[in-house]
């Protein structure tokens, strides 16, 4: 069994080694890159600077309260509004790996912006298995660019450094609860780290964020009730995405023809595989009314996903 | 018995390679990924577990590298997972191409005979799937368990300490998948005696 436990002692042992100087961490306020943070922050201290970009593409209410959460912990938070930037860079991009390279490219460029001004000459990323064994090389198959992995630039002006790199999800979550973190934030359920605009299956224009980051938090809202009222488990990710296409309806005896949300909710250990979650009809039906009706002007159709991950993805870009 | 045998994954560029390696280490072997062109005089395990991959079997087999001499010249047992079943199956005179039905994801597999594989298993679960391609014909092995859309779900070989599965017992959502990498992992340490 994975021991956490000697996993903290010696990863921490060896950051110590190998962190010479200035580092920052690029924080997303997730499972992965808040233990990356805590793990170095114990082994360099206040050498390490955490960056939380805002992208543009994070979910409601996320910057703030992500920011509150580190400061919380006592690490060094710097978040910088970088929204302009990426929607601006996105502009008609529709392919997905292009957004992902995109993406990928324009994190770099802002870390390594902070790492100059901070004197850091290393750049601590949450990478974890599944996101450099689905970005492919070699023999291996690129299935998706991980933000942190196949984004990433041929020339890089720093030294990168992955403390997580061969574990799954799961073992980060045991790391973090070793660590000493809440529950609520080393089980919260997995966030791709391109965030939002992964969930548009067109152009990440804002007003597409708009849309999808109010239906992600009403999913968000409706399971966790369902949760607490007894009727279903807690799926491992769960989720809305707006598909590119539109559909007609009724509001009112007038025609309306709006976009089309799908709910997507899986079952999943480390989230090399997954089944889809067997979510009662009384959740899916308060997400399906919820949507309608309060981005009645955008959304017309609500569809719940049934793909098992082969041949799904969890994600859809 | 000796409680960690090395046990080695050969890497075929499968989305699950890593998953083995972590099953293994967490039955208690001792474990590594190695790349498929490893010479296996540089091998030093006791067990090997031909990973998955993209390469499709019909007219890419020279990405598997230097699996076959494994099965020639290699001194223990070998478990081959989808394309590496495949591989072995051809390897031995048998045919594997395009399947008529490819799965993906859940199929329902049903177990033939229990065999070491799946020693204290039910008759029927519900396994993990991901192939384009599978077995057609496999002279010298014993069929042990078939799925609706596959004849050939796992075989153990008549003479030699060869087995294969088309399906992923190493991922998480395929059930008692875990038991028939230990089942495995048993016949290996019974041959330490």
């Amino acid at each position: 069994m994975f021991d956490a436990d000697r996993f903290i002692e010696a990863a921490v042992e060896q950051l110590r080694q190998r962190i010479g100087g200035n580092a920052i961490i690029g924080v997303s306020g997730g499972v992965d890159s808040t233990v990356a943070a805590v793990l170095v922050g114990k082994a360099v201290g206040k050498n390490l600077r955490c960056v939380l970009v805002d992208t543009g593409y994070m979910r409601k209410n996320e910057v703030e309260n992500n920011q509150a959460f580190l400061d919380s912990l006592g690490l060094n938070v710097l978040v910088v509004d970088a929204k302009g930037r990426f929607y601006e860079q996105l502009r008609g991009v529709v392919d997905p790996e292009k957004k992902r390279a995109i993406i990928g490219e324009l994190f770099i460029r802002i870390f390594e912006e902070v790492a100059r001004k901070e004197g850091a000459s290393f750049f601590v990323q949450g990478t974890i298995a599944p996101d450099w064994i689905e970005s492919g090389g070699g023999l291996r198959d690129r299935i998706k660019s991980h933000h942190n992995v196949g984004g990433l630039p041929e020339k890089i002006d720093f030294e990168i450094v992955e403390p997580l790199r061969d574990l799954y999800k799961d073992e980060v979550r045991l790391v973090g609860e070793r660590l000493g973190l809440p529950q609520e934030i080393y089980g919260r359920q997995p966030f791709p780290g391109p965030g939002l605009a992964v969930r548009i299956l067109s152009e990440a224009d804002p007003e597409s964020v708009r849309i999808v980051r109010e239906a992600c938090a009403i999913v968000e809202e409706e399971i966790e009730r369902a949760v607490v009222r007894g009727e279903m488990r807690r799926p491992w990710q769960y989720f809305a995405v707006l598909l590119p296409c539109k559909t007609v309806g009724v509001h009112g005896d007038v025609r309306i023809y709006g976009s089309v949300i799908s709910v997507r909710a899986v079952e999943s250990l480390d989230g090399m595989s997954a089944a889809y979650s067997k979510i009662p009809h009384s959740a899916l039906e308060a997400i399906s009314v919820r949507i309608t009706n309060t981005l009645k002007d955008e959304v017309s159709r609500v569809v719940f996903d049934i793909t098992n991950k082969p041949p799904g993805t969890i994600e859809y870009e | 018995m000796s409680d960690s045998s090395r046990v080695y994954v050969v890497d075929n560029g499968g989305q699950w390679t890593h998953r083995i390696w972590r099953v293994l280490r967490e039955i208690g072997c001792e474990t590594k990924i190695i790349p498929n062109t490893t010479l296996v005089k540089e091998i030093d395990a006791e067990g090997l577990v031909l990973s998955g991959g993209a390469p499709r079997i019909a007219w890419e087999s020279p990405k598997l590298g230097n699996c076959t001499d494994y099965l020639n010249d290699f001194h223990g047992p070998i478990l081959g997972i989808c394309v590496g079943l495949q591989l072995m199956a051809l390897h031995c005179g048998g045919k594997a191409g395009p399947s008529g039905v490819p799965e993906f994801g859940l199929a329902r597999l049903r177990v033939l005979e229990e065999d070491d594989l799946f020693k204290g298993l039910p008759k029927e679960f519900l396994v993990w799937e991901s192939h384009n391609d599978e077995v057609k014909e496999a002279p010298g092995f014993l069929v042990l368990a078939v799925s609706d859309n596959c004849g050939v779900q796992a075989v153990k070989h008549l003479r030699k300490p060869f087995y294969g599965v088309q399906f992923h017992p190493e991922v998480n959502n395929t059930e008692h998948g875990e038991k028939i990498l230990r089942n495995f992992v048993d016949v290996i340490r019974k041959r330490q005696y």
